[in-house]
């Protein structure tokens, strides 16, 4: 009864074909402990400084409600809600670098091998391996490729490793042979992790060094904006994509950050994105799309042709090479 | 019908309490829009929710809510939830 009906079912216009490319399962075994625990601790601090009476067991108690729905039913229903028609779910590798992590690496690919099964065409997902893992991190992610039907490699630097690092090369190669993309973390993130390894620049090396493999830049409208626009505008292979501009609605409802992103001529390379269930206790689905797609929002200002670029063909884009025979047969 | 108002008015000064600089000014109605027009984010929401229990004393975690609150548009959703989570309160403790 507090759902306001005119909001539910009913797609923004013109919106039908969005795609997600930044979502997570929504289950507390996705994710280390001591992760959520470190980005909870910083609300509370937050909170607690206005004189709201909050302690990190009641904050835990709401986000872990969230937090229930391990094969994406929810999730799916959200997206028929906003019209999204296909979202893309990243396996973040926290195993190596933090060690109070519920699943193996091994056991959340095949979690989400689950869900592409359950939900035909609702979902693609980019397999994350930390890089240490070495060898055997590298034969689980070609296996993600070859067998699961997983479409590209998702990196999450703040573990503690340089994207252009040497010992990601195999996985690069992977991807190019694969023709599939590789989307990294940009940012500061929990305090559990460290904030050295996640300026957008460190893929510089790495992108130069295989031209045929696309990088997206996660969260380029909020953390190091002008660094992520700059790459995109100057590095051929280089994306990014808007999710965590939630965030920025608090002060700025209009939601200027993406605004300015989609304002520069690189329209050709900014995807939407939620970073689903990260901002479910401020919203759904269908709120964000509207906070994105209304009649006055951030798109305002583009041609139709520009706001399906970035609200679905820039990712499709990406994600259409990976469908080419020749990359189906295992190279490692 | 009074009890009504009343409860109104508290959760309205409450909305009021949680909302922080720009937005300071703003009028606000039962038809507000809590994210466009108040800028009410993640931190705003929680701030809400904990301020509402400290108000009522309730502690949600304790209830067994169907709201859910990141369905709340307007202000008016937001005292149409506060209504049914103290009804809900209520109905418990004569249980």
């Amino acid at each position: 009864m507090f759902e306001n009906p005119d909001h539910l079912g009913v797609p923004v216009a013109g919106t039908s074909q969005i795609v997600d490319c930044h979502c997570h399962i929504a289950s507390e075994a996705q994710h280390s402990r001591s992760f959520i625990d470190g980005s909870i601790s910083n609300v509370v601090a937050a909170l607690s400084a206005q004189g709201v009476p909050v302690t990190a067991k009641k904050l835990s108690a709401l986000f872990y409600r969230k937090m229930q729905d391990p094969l994406c039913d929810e999730l799916v229903m959200e997206m028929a809600q906003s019209g999204i028609s296909k979202s893309i779910l990243l396996v973040a590798d926290f195993t190596y670098a933090l060690k109070d992590c519920a699943l193996t690496i091994e056991e959340s690919f095949s979690r989400h091998r689950d869900v592409l099964v359950r939900h035909p065409g609702k979902f693609e997902v980019f397999g994350g391996v930390d890089p240490r893992w070495g060898n055997d991190g590298l034969a689980l992610f070609e296996r993600s490729l070859v067998e699961f039907g997983f479409r590209g490699l998702k990196l999450y630097p703040p573990c503690g490793f340089n994207p252009s690092d040497p010992a990601l090369f195999p996985f690069y190669e992977l991807c190019a042979y694969h023709r599939v993309p590789v989307l990294l973390h940009i940012g500061p993130t929990s305090p559990a992790l460290s904030f050295e390894t996640c300026h957008p620049f460190l893929i510089d090396g790495a992108a130069r060094r295989f031209p045929t493999v696309n990088f997206i830049l996660a969260h380029g409208a909020v953390s190091f904006t002008e660094e992520c626009a700059m790459m995109c505008r100057f590095r051929p292979n280089v994306y990014l994509d808007i999710s965590g501009y939630q965030a920025t609605l608090g002060w700025d409802p209009q939601c200027s950050a993406v605004k300015n992103t989609v304002s520069q001529g690189i329209n050709h390379k900014v995807l939407f994105g939620t970073d689903w269930p990260v901002f479910r206790l401020q919203g759904d689905q269908l709120s964000f799309v509207e906070a994105i797609a209304r009649e006055d929002g951030p798109l305002s200002q583009l041609n139709e042709r520009e706001k399906s670029l970035v609200l679905h063909k820039n990712i499709q884009g990406l994600l259409q090479a990976a469908e080419c025979p020749a990359a189906q047969t295992a190279i490692a | 019908m009074e009890t009504q108002t009343h409860l109104e008015e508290q959760i309205l000064v409450l909305v009021a309490g949680t909302i922080s600089g720009k937005f300071k000014k703003t009028k606000i109605t039962p038809e507000t829009h809590l994210q466009r027009e108040l800028g009410l984010d993640s931190l705003g929401v929680l701030s809400l929710v904990f301020r509402f229990e400290e108000a009522f004393g309730i502690d949600l975690s304790q209830m067994d809510l169907k709201i859910d609150i990141a369905k709340l548009r307007t202000v008016r959703d937001v005292m149409n939830a506060g209504r049914d989570i103290l009804d809900q309160a209520r109905t418990r403790q004569n249980v």
